[in-house]
């Protein structure tokens, strides 16, 4: 074993893919997820072998990258967040009938608590949902060992396998041991033999259902050796999972006494009936603590065997993150006194916007706009990135921010109602993630609505990563059916302001769908320089054709 | 150091200040005194400004819970004042809070400044850091960061020569200058608090 340095937990889940040879790894930016993918991407370039790491549109695409190289005979990486698995949900759950060649793996990161999300959906869920097995470490080393181990479990079963950490763990940076390094090595192609199995139509996917069920027998055997049933003398028990048991574990060295509660630990599901059973047989009352959804609590609590509380029954809150605090109010340990809190009411710190952030100078110009065209309350249907900000007081300048791409297909549906204007703003990365359908829709049916793409080039949110749709936007609008006339594309500065509200309020005015794209890179990827050397190529390869054009 | 207990260090401050990279020394620090330590960080987008907080956990043995509980942190480093009233709640009652006094009011309602420092001092173990005047005298801008460090040194199971060198690591990509610069507003710190208040 070889002494690795300090990382957070969705590298180590980074190394370890790269460790058991991976081949490729592909994903979508989205926190906490991100540094997993950003890690391996590194190994790999630093490596130099015949391996790729590439970001894709969005979650979706990424799963069946992985999936295609997986038919291929290789090793494959998935990353996203918990939200993002939503937009690759068909290839997940069908990617459980086909089952792999080369082993696969998904990262998926959960955020409990919101810290950066929309919602709190617990991913656990969506592999019960597809009959797939899911690995749920609870430190830094497991975070390594559970995904090294994914990757033989998902070949030795031929399915996909789940990883599902939550943010305080991939957030979490601690020293870990690594394994032997393997290097990519394929299985050779689906077999002629297997072919069937990959061609979903009903009768090949009836038998690949029936297959995935005799699966999981061996799925449960298989996350038993994970799961662990520690005996204690009352009959007062508790279930952990997760930090849930990484929290415990702390507890027991601070108060021995809790060693005395017979206690299921829970580390990979599907979880098996027979360590249930005896579980329950141990106890009378149970406590429950698991991150997101009462996964366990429920099941458990179907039994009828014994009372099972947490958050259902409010011995544990409802909804957010689990601490130490919540497991020792739950457990009736006493707490410390603690300096208490300082007595002066602390108004929120609200992330904002970075200074000089061409966004900024998009929504002054169409609020203008919209005040000079007599609709100064029309709605603004918003989306994911950082012009999201935009929501907030005083600028208020969007109304709606569901899911990625959602606010062009709502403006379309709002316009159908009879707004106007009936305006969407999305981010050039949201754009090719999920706005690109949502587009053709709108230039199909013709609806009155106003798109503005905020172009800066980069992922900004999440750290500036590439954008799918680099210098790619107005082609793509074009493409899709946007006549060119209906297209504009402008600076958003300060000193362009005047003329930008015009040119917004002549879009505004148009009836029919029209596409005002702002283009400013991001000050942040501007600072880091990460577009320099592309531009440097573009500019070159321009003069380039141009003489010889000429 | 108890050695039953996990010990903590609460850090915090505004996205851009670099709360995270000291909690990083922090740990490095204390991993080469031979004590296990975690740390675990809130971020995401830091970059724009808002509250941005991470935790070091450290023990003589393993430890897994990546988080301390309210009322157990031994320390918290500020570099914010408005951000310190935040966390002070973390802090056990014989904890020690080293905080910037100079503020980032740059939000809705920022309260009077005399008020957030008057309800830091009324914090005991409280030492405030001028990190303006510092800054000006060490003719470095950045000071204030490392010289809370510095503060906090005296606070935790560390050598004085284990934080050179792991300072000194830090930075040595940026050249011998800026290291150099962050020793001195290191050490600045370290002498602000006198030598021994934590046996
Ligand atoms: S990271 Fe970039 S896009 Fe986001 S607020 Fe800052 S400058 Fe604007």
């Amino acid at each position: 074993m070889i002494q690795s340095t300090l990382a957070l937990g969705v590298e180590a889940v980074g190394q370890a893919a790269f460790d058991a040879g991976i081949k490729g790894a592909f994903g979508y930016p989205g926190t906490p997820s991100t540094e997993g993918f950003e890690y391996v991407e590194a190994l790999i370039q630093q490596d130099g072998k015949d391996r790729v790491a590439q970001w894709a549109t969005n979650e979706k695409v990424a799963y069946d990258l992985a999936l295609g190289m997986s038919y291929a005979g290789y090793r494959s990486l998935v990353t996203m967040k918990h939200v993002g698995l939503n937009v690759a949900m068909d290839a997940f759950a069908n990617s459980a009938l086909t089952g792999v060649q080369g082993g696969l793996v998904l990262l998926v990161a959960d955020d409990p608590g919101m810290h950066s999300s929309q919602n709190e959906q617990d991913s656990r869920r969506l592999a019960e949902f597809a009959w797939l097995p899911c690995l749920e470490p609870s430190t830094v080393q497991e975070a390594y060992d559970f995904t090294r181990r994914a990757f033989d479990l998902s070949e030795a079963l031929q399915v996909p396998v789940m990883v599902r950490i939550v943010t305080r763990l991939a957030h979490c940076r601690a020293p870990f041991l690594r394994q032997e390094a393997l290097a990519p090595a394929g299985i050779g192609l689906t077999p002629k033999a297997r072919v069937q199995d990959w061609v979903l139509i009903p009768s090949n996917a009836r038998r690949r259902y029936v297959d995935l069920l005799a699966k999981q027998p061996r799925m449960r055997q298989e996350a038993a050796t994970l799961n662990r049933l520690v005996s204690g003398t009352g009959r007062r028990g508790v279930v952990l999972a997760g930090l849930g048991r990484a929290y415990f574990g702390q507890l027991l060295i601070e108060h021995p006494e809790l060693a005395a509660l017979p206690r299921l630990e829970v580390a990979a599901y599907p979880l098996d009936p027979a360590l249930e059973r005896a579980f329950l047989d141990q106890v009378d009352d149970v406590l429950v603590f698991e991150e997101d959804y009462p996964v366990l609590e429920e099941r458990l609590g179907l039994r009828e065997r014994a009372q099972v509380r947490g958050r259902l029954d409010g011995a544990v809150p409802r909804t957010g993150e689990l601490s130490p605090r919540i497991l020792k109010d739950a457990l009736g340990l006493a707490t410390p006194d603690g300096k208490g809190a300082a007595g002066l009411d602390l108004p929120v710190r609200a992330p904002r916007f970075c200074d000089g952030c061409g966004h900024v100078d998009a929504y002054e110009a169409l609020q203008e706009a919209l005040r000079n065209v007599g609709a100064p309350e029309a709605r603004v249907f918003g989306d994911i990135g950082c012009y999201t900000l935009a929501a907030q007081e005083p600028m208020a300048a969007i109304h709606a921010v569901v899911e990625m791409g959602a606010s062009i297909s709502m403006a379309v549906g709002a316009a159908f109602a009879g707004q106007t204007p009936s305006v969407a703003v999305i981010g050039d990365s949201t754009f090719a993630h999920s706005g690109l359908p949502a587009l053709l829709t709108a230039a199909e049916s013709k609806a009155n609505v106003t798109v503005l793409v905020l172009d800066n080039r980069v992922v900004g949110m999440t750290g500036q990563q590439p954008s799918q749709a680099l210098d790619q936007v107005e082609r793509l609008v074009l493409g899709l059916g946007i006549p060119e006339i209906d297209l504009q594309v402008l600076t958003p500065l300060p000193k362009q302001h005047a003329a930008n509200v015009t040119a917004l309020e002549a879009a505004l005015r148009h009836e029919g769908p029209s596409v005002v794209v702002f283009r400013r890179e991001c000050i942040q990827s501007l600072r880091r320089g990460l577009l320099k050397d592309h531009d440097r190529a573009v500019r070159e390869h321009h003069t380039c054709s141009a003489e010889v054009c000429s | 150091m108890n050695a039953t207990r996990i010990h903590g260090v609460v850090l915090c401050g505004v996205g851009g200040q670099g709360v995270l990279s000291l909690a990083q020394i922090l740990q490095e620090a204390l991993r080469r005194s031979g004590l296990h330590a975690l740390q675990s960080e809130i971020h995401g987008m830091s970059q724009r400004g808002g509250s941005v907080h991470a935790q070091v956990c450290y023990a003589d043995q393993p430890i897994s819970s990546p988080l301390i509980d309210e009322g157990c942190a031994d320390l918290l480093i500020a570099l914010e004042p408005l951000e310190a009233l935040r966390y002070v709640a973390m802090l056990r009652i014989s904890g020690h809070l080293v905080v910037a006094e100079e503020p980032l009011p740059d939000m809705e309602g920022y309260p009077p400044l005399e008020d957030v420092h008057a309800a830091l001092r009324a914090v005991t173990g409280a030492h405030l850091l001028d990190t303006e005047s510092l800054a000006r005298k060490l003719n470095h801008r950045q000071a204030g960061g490392m010289a809370l460090l510095g503060m906090a040194s005296r606070f935790l199971p560390v050598a004085e020569k284990i934080w050179r060198d792991v300072i000194a690591q830090r930075f040595e990509a940026k050249g011998p200058r800026v290291t150099e610069k962050n020793l001195e507003a290191f050490e600045a710190g370290r002498q602000m608090i006198p030598e021994g208040v934590e046996a």
